[in-house]
């Protein structure tokens, strides 16, 4: 890393108001991950390395690209200054290069535009929007889960859970443990918001503070993980939720349902014994069913898992395995499974993610709902009016 | 965004009611089927009664397959292809009529004769249990309601903001349904559909009364539309003038009756007939008051007064 102390011609940007633009900029910034790569040049066939990753300054959190780093290792949480910063476009979101005409430095903590996370302004849940950041929000631990991933070569622990106040609901990623518990209230300052399956996710790490409060205004854990019943028109309008409740009528399946055979490694659905992502594998059974449900304002996919198939078809996998040796084709099954469940009436609880193709469910109760025949003739009776 | 296309609830005489198709602006959008009655649909469900399944065409490779749908409030074509090879198996498998629900895509036929028919190309067709299929009829009698106290609200107020009307609840879908509707049948007898569902309630509390038998499915009619020849026509006699008068009055009649507020031209030349008055009279009488300005046909089919 080259120290330059030189003072910069160009302005000090925030990365909250980094836009693309011609004139190069400075900013600041914590390294919050970081990877090194090295792209093989189309012209000339030489090896370029470059380091990407995401950079923070507490306001926003950016992607950047550093071509020619230098060699010696560059740690996460590095804080560095870069005068002469080229920001392009991708995908609609700002992304910094660092080129050999960018002079990147070290820097101090008190450099960074926002020292103090708790200092920072608190936010409703309801106002939380994916790369927001600088923001502190005081909520309820409605549910948290422990889940190891693999980031690279690395095992991490993360703890995924639910977190609520009084204007909603919102995922909750931390990559530190906050020791954090159903029920108590905590002020999370120092997190950010990203978009997982098109839905805002608060995510804390160890750059974050996790403070219990008192805050007996907060809504009870059990009132937040409780949903009324709302319109799949509303729900698209919502673009899906956290905890979410609808009921409707089954009226398509959609493929691939029925038995189907799943990647050991990443329970993708495997076609002709190739996975998307692990190539050749030794696929397992399961029973799925991608329900359309439609409430009549809209339609949602609910995908059921193999307990709840068995429940709804009434046909254990062993059962659908027998019959699919009889009649081999899968797409007869599919069709059989559609008529038992066409014309249900299932209430669902879960929570909803938004696509192009509409909302999906994911589901984690499903109920057959029953109707009030007598109540309801009563009801429509008195909305027709009297015979005259 | 692809989202799919919602079932509408709505019951065989809505379908029945619902002359008026707007095709889709996008270029794989699916056309709508407008009724009077506040839905814009390209996907239905319904709940009823289907009959045994009859082919239709001579080719076995071209299956094809039509059954007669029917609630208490009227009656509807189902057809299923050998694409919905379920669908059609259940129409071509049923020997007696049961309960039924059915999923489809509307289909709106104009015949050379002009006269409209919609039927639904099932997706989807299963028997029912009794009650289920009257609970399903629930859901499709109180969205219906709730469509018909949208449009009665959007003609009251043609003003109304979306987003009130959204903060109700209603789904944006509904209010471009409810607005397509009130454009398109400015005088559709609202009122009179829904007392009409007064039957389809009662089915629903379990009361299976007489079911008034609904009227023929269209399609049969054939009309002749040649019109006596330009201005040499002899001015009417005495005799003409009072089938003009009879047939007038049957006009009234039926738009009265009907949900959408026009005289059925099959129904008015039936009931002219009961009257004495043949067929070819009644096409005559209707052939001069059209002339006159006194009676237009604004839908081929479809009578009522001019303004």
């Amino acid at each position: 890393m080259t120290a330059d102390g030189t003072p910069s011609t160009p302005a000090e940007v925030r990365l909250r108001d980094v836009r693309p633009t011609t004139v190069p900029i400075e900013v600041v910034g914590t390294i919050i991950s970081l990877e090194r790569k090295e792209i093989t040049r189309r012209s000339d066939g030489l090896r370029r390395p470059l380091l990407s990753g995401r950079l923070s300054d507490g306001t926003a959190t950016v992607r950047f690209t550093w071509w020619d780093p230098p060699r010696e290792t560059i740690d996460r949480g590095t804080i560095l200054r870069a005068t002469g910063v080229e920001v392009t476009e991708f995908r609609g979101r700002p992304e910094l290069t660092f080129t050999w005409r960018t002079r990147v430095g070290p820097a101090g903590p008190a450099e960074l535009p926002l020292a103090d996370p708790n200092a920072t302004p608190r936010m409703a849940v309801h106002e939380l929007r994916p790369s927001d950041e600088g923001f502190r929000v005081e909520v309820r631990v409605v549910r948290v889960t422990e889940r190891t991933v693999s980031v690279g070569e690395e095992r991490r622990v993360v703890y995924d859970g639910l977190v609520g106040d009084r204007s909603g609901v919102v995922a909750l990623s931390a990559w530190s443990d906050f020791a954090l518990k159903v029920g108590e209230s905590v002020r999370i300052a120092g997190g950010y918001v990203r978009a997982f399956r098109g839905r805002p996710q608060l995510v804390v790490d160890e750059r974050a503070t996790v403070t219990r409060i008192a805050a007996p205004d907060l809504p009870e854990a059990a009132e937040l993980a409780r949903s009324p019943l709302r319109t799949i028109a509303q729900l698209e309008d919502a673009g899906g939720g956290e905890v979410v409740a609808v009921e409707g009528i089954v009226v398509g399946l959609l493929p691939p349902s029925g038995v189907v055979y799943r990647c050991p490694s990443c329970r993708r659905s495997v076609t002709s014994g190739i996975c998307r992502i692990h190539g050749q594998v030794e696929g397992y059974v399961d029973l799925r069913a991608r329900i359309v449900l439609d409430d009549g304002t809209g339609a949602v996919t609910i995908s059921a898992g193999r307990a709840a198939t068995e429940e709804l078809w009434g046909v254990s996998l062993e059962e659908a395995r027998l019959r699919l040796r009889e009649q081999p084709d899968p797409t007869v099954l599919e069709e059989e499974l559609f008529e038992a469940l066409l014309g249900r009436r299932l209430r669902i609880r879960g929570s909803a993610t938004q696509d192009d193709f509409g909302i999906t469910v994911h589901p984690e109760s499903i109920e057959r709902a029953e109707v009030d025949l007598d109540a309801a003739a009563d009801e429509l009776g008195a909305r027709v009016g009297p015979r005259n | 965004m692809a989202a799919r296309e919602t079932a509408w609830r709505v019951t065989a005489r809505e379908l029945e009611s619902s002359l008026e198709e707007e095709k889709g602006a996008g270029e794989r959008s699916p056309t709508y089927l407008v009724s009077p009655f506040g839905a814009r649909m390209s996907r239905v469900l319904l709940a009823g009664t289907l009959s045994p399944g009859e082919p239709i065409g001579r080719d076995p490779a071209t299956a094809f397959w039509r059954a007669r749908f029917s609630d208490a409030t009227g009656a509807v074509a189902v057809t299923a292809g050998s694409f919905q090879p379920r669908a059609m198996a259940q129409v071509r498998s049923a020997t007696a009529s049961r309960p039924a629900v059915v999923v489809g895509r509307t289909h709106l036929y104009r015949g050379r004769d002009g006269v409209a028919s919609v039927s639904v190309r099932a997706e989807g067709v299963r028997s029912l249990a009794e009650g289920e299929e009257r609970g399903l009829l629930a859901d499709i009698v109180r969205q219906t309601l709730d469509r018909l106290d949208l449009v009665e609200r959007l003609e009251k107020e043609p003003h109304v903001a979306e987003a009130a009307l959204r903060a109700d609840g209603v789904p944006s879908a509904w209010i471009r349904a409810g607005r397509e509707a009130l454009r398109r049948y400015p005088n559709a007898d609202r009122g009179a559909f829904r007392r009409e569902l007064r039957s389809a309630i009662r089915h629903v509390a379990g009361e299976f009364g007489p079911v008034r038998s609904p009227s023929p499915t269209p399609g049969s009619v054939t009309r002749t539309v040649a019109r006596p020849a330009g201005p040499a026509a002899p001015p009417p006699t005495a005799e003409e003038r009072g089938e003009e008068s009879v047939f007038l009055g049957l006009v009234d009649e039926v738009s009265e009756r009907s949900a959408d507020g026009y005289a059925d031209l099959k129904e008015v030349i039936l009931r002219s007939a009961e009257r004495g008055l043949a067929s070819a009279r009644a096409e005559a009488a209707l052939s001069r008051l059209e002339e006159e300005g006194v009676l237009e046909e604004p839908i081929v089919g479809k009578l009522r007064r001019a303004e």
